[in-house]
């Protein structure tokens, strides 16, 4: 399209950027506005854990704290009636064992329905994406009478089992359109080689897959960090129970501790998500991106 | 036909059937090799999740005895019963409320948020602090915000301090405000998720129609209304979807945010169901309540299949 | 890789620690989480007398241990050693056959003069005794002594001082009573005490279907407690801090288990501090009464056979057991021949004897198990919003869930 430069009025040119300049410092004003009533509630945590119980109560709840020495008191008394200890480790272990098995047999499947010659491949695979289908009060009764009956309420085994087995059918539909992406010629080539499956499993696809495996794993790690209903049902004393269940305690059975201790405790519960989080902020997306497909 | 045609035609025709054999013989190998490597996926989904929900449907048409077990068939007995149960009926109400509420707020806010911070300078930092909340646990955030909601609690003392009177509104305690608050948080945790998910879905959109429109004179909402929105429908659909389901099964911010609710049982269908089955001891009934839950996801599942082909076809 | 493997050497290590399996160990369930130290060091001390360890495992929430031990019991894996709750919930437990008799071991504990046959009938279904108490406790109005001694005010002993030593408190700026809905059980304290202080004709029946919620007797019962709310004689009901309220004085007077007033001197109260009365009738002539709590103590059959089950339930209702259980926490049992606790179990003691005052089962074990949350959920949201209007509602609901579960029996 051509046109004549002439016939612009380049007054009215500027006076719109102008408008609009004015206009985005105006939005930037407002986004920050929004953006602090946002994460008053954070200001709220982040000072409420260096506030002794009284100062808690005097003082207005935004007002900062006198000083940060009720820090190490809050903490240590949240530690010792949550025995929190215990209870990260419990999570810290169901987390890592539990998604990285999930993970694991997630590929193995995905491996087989996209790799291998099958018939009914994708029955299979609805198969094992039927376990995402049914929501989570389903499952609660029969598994509390399942594991009563085997021996499983309240063992590490028992957590471990049910962790794995919900964090498998996600992994496995991720894992399953990554794979059916890569190239064949690789593992073709091996096969001419004389490699057998599992040697194009282990050398060839797997290496392949780090990068979504590693964001899945993570998605699923935090959903059992998380997880406060089936620790509850399933593994609700003291020895087995995650992090989360720890943190109901401070509403039930201690009605003399303070809104700072159990605030304390909420942050600490959270603590290692978030730091997760900071860290391998680049994987979480891609686990978003994965999650959105 | 003359005899050696009618040789090679058998010929071919035992080739075929011998190459097919082979691909069948082949598949049957892969077979078993392919269950070696399903099988500990098969395990874990058919044994722990998929049996444990027959066996809640079988349950919820049994009766249970205390301290004896179930056993015995009741037919619809479960069922029948719930239309009579006034938290039954609560709670009903209070689901539906949820789902429309997690339908509208989340998503108008997080598009909101998308378009709004879209463009704009520092956008990475506003996107990280609308999606902190995101990062924490439900139980983490319950726990949160039942201070900020309490007698004497941030939210009473910052009203306060904007009337300059003493506001003293027990939010979780009373019948008209518990849902609202409860939801309110639910939108601060789940709208920074939307948002990243629909700045995604908004990356993806080619840029030439918008232009183009813009040369023909456009105006932003004409652009927003025919182009934008309807390119954007496959993720609105997907994350429409994803907030209702969450705000359908949402547990764990009513269990702690409503702990001193007196009416905490009917705050949902999921809290009314734990109740009546971990509290009551009323296990067969519980059971019959999931399965209502069950059937409604496994619709609402259903409705996004059926939409989902239906926004595929138009955007294609 | 490295540091999983690290990880999972952690957490088998965890797990290997979890599994005790000591010879001489008897495990003992319970749902009394904040009891938990106090009960181990009972149990560390029947393993120096006896040599029998007893092991404490708590849950968190006693709905959730209630589910735990419904469902063992379903299946055939009663614990050896539980608690349990007296009342309607207690025959139902005893009727699953699994709970052995202790009708023996009470004769010892009788003819031995620590016991007397009153605290045993609370653990009786059909004439056989199956418990022994965890904790006896009757409940009764915790006050603050030195404020009392401020206004010159004394021990009520009708109804009438009660009221007036309310409203010289309130005069004062202070708040009477302190009450809350914290943890959703405590909605029955004060419905009950009102009960069976107006209408004790009518307080047991309300547990067997013959008295309406919605009847006049439980009206004028709420009538007088919304009285009492619009008086200002409440404390905030919202609080989540009970014990704590009473240390800051949030209320003069608290009605309470007497085991809280081991809790509240250990949140900060001065055990001088501390004075206690049973809440006086409220009608002329009405015979002294106490609202008594017992928590049981129960073997299942198998662990009845079992001589370490046995050993470590005879130290607990030994005066070594008792002794070691009321340091640990003021809680009494029962047992006289035992030291008293505190000065608070040692005055009740005192008062009972001297009035002779019977004994009625706390609303919470009475009332049928499928009502009791139900109900209590209630009395929470009258609490929570004392005006006739809502106690209309809360009348009206309690007797329809009520009529409906006598309609079933």
């Amino acid at each position: 399209m051509a046109f004549d430069i002439s016939t612009l009025d380049l007054d009215a040119i500027e006076r719109r950027e102008a408008a609009k300049h004015k206009g985005s410092t105006l939005k930037l004003f407002a986004a920050i506005g929004f953006a602090l009533l946002w994460i008053v509630p954070f200001y709220f945590l982040a000072i409420s854990i260096f506030k002794s119980s009284n100062e808690y109560s005097r003082n207005p709840p935004l007002a900062l704290p006198e000083g940060i020495a009720p820090l190490w008191d809050n903490v240590t008394r949240a530690w010792e009636l949550g025995s929190m200890g215990q209870a990260m480790m419990n999570s810290a272990f169901y987390g890592t064992v539990g998604a990285s098995l999930a993970v694991f047999f997630a590929a193995m499947a995905a491996f087989a329905i996209t790799r291998l010659d099958i018939p009914f491949r994708n029955g299979w695979f609805m198969l094992i994406f039927a376990g995402t289908v049914f929501p989570f009060q389903m499952y609660l009764i029969p598994l509390f009478f399942g594991y009563q009956k085997l021996g499983l309420l309240n063992s590490h085994m028992g957590m471990l089992l049910f962790y794995t087995a919900i964090c498998v059918p996600f992994p496995t539909l991720v894992l399953r359109n990554f794979m059916s992406g890569l190239s064949r010629e690789m593992d073709e080539a091996a096969r001419m080689d004389g490699a057998n499956e599992f040697t194009v499993f282990f050398r060839i696809i797997l290496p392949n897959t780090i990068g979504p495996m590693t964001a899945v794993f993570l998605l699923q790690f935090t959903w059992i960090w998380n997880d406060m209903l089936f620790s509850t049902v399933l593994g609700n004393r003291l020895e087995t129970r995650s992090i989360m269940n720890a943190l109901l305690v401070f509403q039930g059975s201690y009605s003399s501790i303070g809104p700072n201790i159990v605030l304390t405790a909420a942050l600490l519960a959270s603590l290692p998500s978030i730091v997760l989080f900071f860290l391998l902020r680049r994987h979480f997306m891609q686990g978003l991106q994965v999650q959105q497909s | 036909m003359d005899r050696a045609a009618k040789d090679k035609a058998l010929l071919d025709r035992i080739g075929i059937d011998q190459i097919a054999r082979n691909a069948r013989a082949r598949r049957r190998g892969q077979l078993g090799l392919a269950l070696v490597f399903m099988s500990p996926a098969l395990i874990l989904v058919v044994g722990v999740l998929l049996v444990p929900v027959l066996f809640n449907i079988w349950l919820s048409f049994t009766k249970w005895k205390k301290f004896t077990g179930f056993g015995e068939y009741a037919g619809f007995a479960n069922y029948e019963r719930m239309p009579g149960n006034p938290f039954f009926n609560e709670a009903l109400i209070n689901t539906a409320i949820w789902v429309g509420a997690s339908v509208v707020f989340p998503i108008a806010l997080g598009l909101g948020m998308a378009m709004f911070f879209r463009n704009l300078r520092g956008a990475e930092t506003f996107k990280n602090i609308i999606f902190i909340p995101r990062i924490l646990a439900p139980t983490a955030v319950g726990v949160l915000w039942f201070y900020v909601y309490a007698p004497d609690g941030l939210l009473n003392r910052g009203l306060g301090l904007v009337s300059g009177r003493d506001v003293d509104i027990g939010w979780l305690y009373s019948d008209a405000t518990v849902t609202p608050a409860i939801i309110a948080t639910f939108v601060w945790q789940t709208a920074g998720l939307v948002m990243v998910l629909l700045l995604l879905g908004l990356a993806a959109i080619p840029k030439d129609p918008i232009e183009a429109a813009h040369i023909d004179g456009a105006n932003r909402w004409q652009i927003f209304r025919y182009i934008t929105l309807p390119l954007l429908m496959p993720t609105l659909l997907m994350v429409t979807i994803l907030s209702v389901l969450a705000g359908f099964t949402v547990f764990d911010l009513l269990w702690v945010m409503g702990a001193n609710y007196p009416g905490q049982r009917s705050l949902a269908l999921a809290v009314f169901m734990y109740f009546e089955a971990f509290q009551k001891g009323s296990w067969a009934f519980g059971s019959a309540v999931a399965v209502i839950i069950g059937l409604v996801v496994l619709c609402v599942t259903w409705v996004q299949t059926v939409l989902q082909g239906r926004v595929d076809r138009m955007t294609r | 890789m490295k540091i999983k493997e690290k990880l999972l050497g952690t957490a088998v290590g965890v797990m290997l620690a979890a599994a005790p399996a000591f010879a001489q160990e008897v495990q003992l369930f319970h749902d009394k989480g904040f009891w938990s130290e106090q009960l181990q060091s009972v149990g560390d001390a029947a393993a120096e007398t006896t040599g029998v360890t007893i092991t404490e495992i708590p849950y968190a929430n006693a709905e959730q241990y209630k589910a735990f031990v419904q469902a063992s019991i379903a299946s055939g894996e009663t614990p050896d050693m539980f608690t349990w709750w007296t009342g309607a919930t207690f025959a139902e437990l005893v009727s699953s056959g699994q709970i052995a008799p202790l009708d023996d071991l009470w004769d010892e504990m009788i003819n031995s003069g620590g016991y007397g046959e009153a605290s045993k009938e609370l653990f009786v279904v059909d004439g056989q005794t199956y418990a022994v108490p965890l904790l006896l406790a009757r409940w009764v109005v915790l006050y603050n002594k030195p404020l009392y001694a401020e206004l010159g005010l004394e021990e009520p002993k009708t109804w009438d001082e009660l009221m007036s030593n309310a409203d010289a408190i309130v005069a004062a700026g202070e708040t009477p009573f302190l009450a809350t809905v914290h943890e959703g059980w405590r909605g029955f304290i004060w419905f009950q005490e009102l009960m069976l202080r107006m209408h004790p004709e009518a307080y047991n029946g309300l547990n067997d279907g013959s008295v309406a919620y919605d009847g006049q007797e439980v009206r004028a019962v709420f009538e007088a407690w919304s009285d009492m709310y619009a008086k200002g004689y409440f404390s905030d009901p919202r609080s989540t801090e009970e014990f704590n309220d009473y240390v800051r004085g949030a209320g003069a007077m608290y009605l309470i288990g007497e085991w809280a007033a081991g809790l509240v001197v250990q949140a900060g109260v001065p055990a001088d501090d501390l004075g206690v009365f049973i809440m006086p009738n409220a009608i002329d002539d009405a015979p002294a009464a106490v609202i008594v709590e017992g928590s049981p103590l129960v073997v299942s059959v198998d662990g009845a056979q079992d001589e370490n089950v046995m050993k470590a339930l005879r130290f607990w209702v030994s005066d070594e057991g008792a002794n070691a259980w009321g340091d640990a926490t003021g809680n009494y049992i029962g047992n006289n021949s035992a030291e008293a606790p505190n000065a608070i179990v040692a005055e009740v003691n005192a008062d009972i004897a001297e009035t002779s005052a019977t004994a009625y089962l706390r609303w919470w074990e009475a009332v049928p198990p499928d009502l009791q949350g139900e109900l209590v959920a209630e009395m929470n949201r009258f609490m929570l919003d004392p005006t006739m209007k809502t106690a209309d509602d809360v009348m009206a609901t309690m007797q329809t869930l009520n009529a409906a579960y006598w309609a079933d029996q």
